[in-house]
């Protein structure tokens, strides 16, 4: 054994080093851990994050720092989305017969660069919203004109009085930048804006709102770090800095969140929440959100004939067993609106689903089988992407589809595709059955309705009979003149896309985010910006 | 010797354009439309927009009008800008390939110091126990799937024993140092940071060890079997007839002649690790080029394809360079006819 | 003692300490031979020895530990764990050895003809294989399964596209090195043909390197198939694929049992057939020098 005495040297060399290098490692853990109380640090997934210019934004992990940092004319409390308050703006009211909308402004707002909040500003930003003709642009279509009546009073000229827009303006699109800082830094808000433009890539570093926090940095992929903004208008925020982590992988927030590194965690799947509910210092905050996960299916001919028969595609509607995939695959962490328009706008809720919505009833979906001439069932092909809601995966919902299907003798056959690849195809109308997601456009159930009649239709190629006459729904309840008048038609139009069956709701999600007992106040909102963290405090 | 190696760096650089056009024109087989899927929900319903955004990355000109789009911003250092990020691919690359560089360059000097010794004591002590312990210890990181592995040691010394620090490059609302490399420790070192430079190493140590441990069974296996042939040739009986000590039979006999396949397959690793290791790095909370890569393939976002692919490609070649240059200095009588 | 029962005696010690060497070397490959048969049967038996469906959903029986009834508990959708890692065997085990094999082969071949040929011809055949090993294989799979369709086979296809060029650049290297022993040239003297040379006089002393890559490649190729589920490629849920079984259940933190057991399974697969490559060699090997 010892004509090498390199081998004695060099085993002992090799556990020396292996020892010295978990000596070390134990040193360095413990010095590069140095949190201070007075940050709070929010373990997300902000992989999709790519700008936070207000005229550039449209992802979905970006809209919380948007409303951190920003501000806008009107918002709405957590959890509510019919009531108004005021933010920016202290009152409003309609104009030219309910064809302009007039708001009076607060005057002690400054920005961070501690210029005035104006008019001007306002007109600014919804001009160079609009003319900057990306993502968000589409969603001020219903602004024809912004005028500057006075310094603190705006006048925002509709394009169609009918179709609605107060409610939209709660959104992270229409944030009120600082016109004079954005224009010093190569903006403009001129009518050629896409391709004079040139502030993005200052604004996607720093912001220049009215918010509680100013954003201090931003590393792609990797954080978020939003600093106190110390001259706001109101009462200061609560925390000198907020550091939102980039952690994409669930397992990973859950363990910094357990081992204290993150106040919260955004992205936990149902089994990893489940989990936690014992222990002491976490919190589970719920919010049911106003997402949903839904299916289509195709009414074109060429794609699969069997689905452009109405009874076999509500066959499909009644074979479904909705409630055991929201407890099996969501814990019952979700409920389910009776069309397209989620629970808690225009009308619909978990009982008016029971009353006029799908059911699981195989027999019923056995008899419209054979009221379309389809006895011995027929296949279709199920397309999903390759992405999840609330941790449950598309392909898991897929599969129970598929099982229940099976047992009225409908064979879906799975195919999955990368997320871009299915969307693409999706927005040709190449599909005949996608299981996907719908994320608001804003608070305003008129958003879902006119998709649905619109864009939705044109991919599952929903062309003929009762398009006009749904359409014509939508029109009337978008013009209605009181709330109980529009949700009347709205279940007059829920009830006919109920019979037509192009979208199946499975179900819509309520989000949890779990936090460590050292913070409180995190309220859950569906209206846009996932949560207000002006109100987060110190417990 | 130096005009091979001049020679074969400038075949490098076009033969990674080369690769670039292929990628483009097979690119273009995948029917997903990139701007379809990257515009939201409304603006994609909305036909201008469409066309408008297909006209800003070219996308309605010919294929040959597009590549050529790309190969003259090359030769001008602009590498076009992502459908996905909207940021210019350049930018993004050097944002996130240092990243993955350092953790790449970390696991390999782990796998070199702790594979190399490993394989030549198992082929030292062929059968006995020594030999069986290291077959079993190597297996284990190349059978267990990585993210696995990365997960057991996040959830072990970080969430159980305690003593890793948290997922990431540097400590939660740190500062990174200075760019100069982009590696965190070099460039805290050269602005004389010594707490970020502890930082960064620590939170280096894990995900490097995960990576290391993928590939620590292959480098420690080859190297034993290909030690073992050396150590059955002729020459090595001679050395020892001679009366040389058995170390330098070892080290300087035999080494040498095994060391060959083991650095080509460590070169192949080592190229491979710099694509990005996606698991990992997800797992680690890592901002690297894996993910990128993942994302702008599955997105068909060209303008990052064609910049990955020449950077990556650059990469493996000059890697490939280095392992067959290395042939001649580790064993002379591999000479090239 | 006499001379004569002296010598006796050593040869019994001899014959003892050799059978001990013996074990020594092939336990580990013994080890290995019985995990490769054990799960070769598994996969002939399935149909026989699954308690279960793999593919019934159950989700009122979700996420249940291991117990009686479930021995390996069950997944997310309520299905049995045991009986998709039993079902499963017929499509990983195949897969991972089919792309290693084709691959190999392809590739030993032609890094071998590359070395020996040597000169202009070794350069290009070598920067050709450069080529296919810096092409992101992403994109490749991608543009297969948009031009070939999807299905295992051209799943197949598309992994020895990409696999090849790693072992044409191995095997290169280990030509490399022993054509220029001497008894290469002798051989050339006598008058072998090159292809002879090569297969049958350089390829078995380079087997070494070769096998381990290649039966430590398996579990790689393994869990490559997998992630290619999304890409339109691979197998089709519900299939039990071991890998997507892994990658699926990986959020599952508390209920390990979905991503564990699947996960030993490949395990277990790259540990046995490591081993048996070993043994296999070893047994091969007209040089093994017993010390």
């Amino acid at each position: 054994m010892n004509r090498f005495g390199l081998s004695r040297r060099a085993s002992l060399k090799l556990a020396g080093t292996t020892l010295g290098a978990l000596l070390v490692e134990a040193k360095l853990g413990k010095l590069a851990y140095a949190k201070s109380a007075d940050t709070l640090v929010i373990g997300m997934d902000i992989s999709d994050t790519n700008s936070f210019d207000p005229g550039h934004q449209f992802v979905y992990s970006a809209p919380i720092t948007m409303h951190a940092t920003y501000e806008t004319l009107v918002t709405m409390a957590p959890g509510q989305y019919t009531t108004l308050l005021p933010l920016l703006a202290e009152s409003w009211e309609l104009a030219d017969d309910g064809g302009a909308l007039v708001f009076h402004l607060r005057k002690d707002v400054k920005f961070t660069s501690g210029n005035e909040m104006t008019a001007t500003d306002v007109q600014f930003s919804f001009d160079r919203l609009r003319n900057l003709k990306d993502n968000p642009a589409e969603l001020a279509s219903n602004i024809a004109s912004v005028a500057v009546i006075d310094p603190h009073t705006v006048k925002i000229v509709m394009v169609d009085k009918s179709q609605p827009l107060l409610n939209l303006l709660v959104g992270p699109t229409f944030v009120i930048s600082d016109s004079k800082v954005v224009q010093a830094h190569g903006g403009t808000s001129a009518a050629d804006a896409d391709k004079t433009d040139t502030a993005n890539k200052w604004l996607d570093h720093q912001s220049a709102g009215t918010g509680p926090y100013i954003l201090s940095q931003w590393e792609p992929n990797a954080q978020i770090v939003l600093d106190r903004n110390e001259g706001y208008w109101r009462e200061k925020a609560p925390f000198k800095r907020i550091v939102i982590q980039h952690i994409p992988e669930s397992a990973t927030q859950l363990l910094t969140l357990e081992r204290g590194d993150i106040e919260a965690a955004m992205n936990l799947t149902s089994a990893q929440l489940d989990g936690l509910k014992d222990n002491k210092d976490v919190n589970l905050i719920e919010g049911t959100s106003l997402d949903f996960v839904y299916m289509t299916l195709t009414s074109g001919k060429e794609l699969i004939p069997e689905l452009s028969i109405k009874e076999a595609r509500q066959a499909i509607a009644y074979a479904i067993d909705y409630d055991g995939m929201i407890q099996g695959l969501e814990g019952g962490y979700a409920t389910r609106p009776p069309s397209f328009i989620p629970n808690g706008l225009g009308g619909a809720t978990a009982e008016l689903t029971k009353e006029i919505g799908y059911r699981h009833d195989p027999d019923k979906a056995k008899s419209l089988l054979a009221k379309a001439g389809l006895e011995k069932g027929f296949s279709f092909d199920l397309y999903y992407g390759d992405a999840s809601v609330a941790g449950t995966t598309y392909q898991l919902v897929a599969q129970k589809l598929q099982s229940d299907l099976a047992a009225v003798n409908i064979t879906a056959n799975l195919h999955p595709l990368d997320q871009s690849a299915a969307r693409s195809k999706f927005r040709a109308a190449e599909l005949p059955s996608f299981i996907t997601f719908w994320n608001p456009d804003g608070p305003e159930a008129w958003t879902w309705a006119s998709a649905t009649v619109q864009r939705v239709a044109k991919r599952v190629r929903w062309t003929g009979a009762p398009l006009p006459e749904v359409t014509e729904l939508v029109n009337k309840a978008g013009a209605a003149h009181s709330p109980e008048e529009q949700d009347r038609y709205y279940r007059q139009y829920m009830e006919a896309l109920i019979d037509q069956a192009n979208y199946i709701v499975l179900f819509q999600p309520i989000y949890r985010v779990a936090t460590r007992t050292s913070i409180k106040g995190w309220k859950l909102t569906a209206a846009g910006w996932q949560v207000d963290l002006y109100d987060v405090k110190p417990a | 010797m130096l005009p091979y190696i001049a020679k074969r760096s400038v075949a490098a650089f076009f033969m990674a354009v080369a690769a670039t056009l292929a990628v483009f024109l097979i690119a273009h087989m995948v029917p997903t439309d990139p701007i379809l899927a990257m515009l939201g929900d409304l603006a994609a319903a909305n036909p201008d927009t469409v066309a408008r955004f297909r006209a800003q990355w070219g996308l309605d000109q010919s294929l040959l009008a597009q590549y050529w789009i790309f190969l003259d911003g090359l030769f001008h250092g602009d590498l076009g800008v992502s459908i996905v990020t909207r940021r210019g691919v350049l930018e993004d690359i050097l944002q996130y390939a240092p990243a993955t560089f350092e953790l790449a360059t970390a696991a390999a000097l782990l796998v070199v110091l702790v594979g190399l010794p490993l394989g030549i004591l198992a082929s030292i002590y062929r059968d006995r126990w020594v030999d069986h312990l290291a077959r079993v210890v190597s297996l284990i990181g190349v059978a267990a799937p990585t993210f696995w592995l990365a997960f057991l040691a996040l959830a072990l010394f970080y969430g159980g024993l305690q003593i890793a620090p948290s997922p990431g490059r540097l400590g939660i609302g740190d500062i990174a140092p200075p760019h100069v490399t982009g590696f965190y420790t070099i460039d805290a070192l050269l602005a004389g940071d010594y707490d970020t430079f502890y930082s960064a190493l620590a939170h280096l140590v894990m995900p490097a060890a995960v990576l290391a441990a993928s590939t620590l069974g292959l480098i420690t296996r080859t190297t034993r079997s290909s030690m073992l042939e050396a150590l059955g040739q002729d020459y090595v009986r001679v050395a020892r007839a001679k009366g040389l000590f058995e170390a330098q039979v070892v080290a300087g006999h035999a080494l040498p002649n095994a060391l060959i396949p083991v650095v080509t397959l460590g070169g192949l690793a080592y190229a491979e690790l710099m694509a990005g290791a996606v698991m990992t790095e997800s797992i680690f909370a890592w901002p690297g080029l894996g993910r990128y890569t993942y994302q702008s393939a599955v997105a068909l976002d060209f303008p990052a394809i064609l910049g990955v692919t020449l950077v990556v490609a650059i990469i493996y070649l000059l890697m490939n360079l280095a392992v067959d240059v290395s042939y001649a200095l580790l064993d002379p009588r591999v000479v090239r006819r | 003692m006499s001379v004569a029962s002296e010598s006796f005696d050593l040869a019994a010690l001899k014959l003892r300490s050799r059978r001990r060497r013996w074990l020594g070397r092939y336990a580990l490959a013994a080890i290995g031979l019985g995990v490769v048969v054990f799960w070769l049967a598994v996969m002939a038996l399935a149909p026989l020895i699954a308690p279960y469906s793999y593919r019934a959903v159950d989700l009122a029986n979700h996420l249940l530990p291991p117990s009686w009834s479930h021995p390996l508990g069950t997944d997310e959708l309520g299905r049995d764990v045991l009986s998709r890692v039993i079902w499963g065997a017929r499509i990983s085990l195949p897969t991972g050895f089919v792309v290693v094999a084709i691959g190999s082969v392809i590739g030993v071949l032609y890094g071998a003809v590359a070395a020996f040929v040597g000169g202009k011809i070794e350069e290009a055949m070598m920067r050709v294989t450069d080529l296919f090993l810096c092409f992101p294989p992403l994109i490749l799979a991608m543009a297969i399964a948009a031009a070939l369709g999807v299905g295992w086979t051209n799943t197949i296809i598309a992994m020895v596209v990409v696999w090849w060029p790693k072992y044409a650049r191995v095997s290169r290297s280990l030509v490399l090195v022993q054509r220029s022993l001497e008894y290469v040239e002798a051989a050339r003297v006598m008058g072998f043909g090159p292809s002879r040379i090569v297969l049958r006089h350089i390829m078995p002393n380079t087997l070494g390197p070769l096998t381990t890559l290649v039966t430590l490649d398996v579990g790689n190729a393994l869990i490559t198939f997998a992630g290619l589920g999304f890409l339109g490629l691979g197998v089709v849920p519900p299939a039990p694929e071991w890998g997507a079984m892994v990658s699926e259940g990986r959020s599952l933190i508390l209920q390990w049992w979905v991503s564990v057991f699947p996960g030993l399974a490949i395990f277990s697969v790259v540990m046995g057939f490591n081993f048996l490559g070993d043994g296999i060699r070893d047994w091969l090997d007209p040089r093994a020098k017993r010390r």
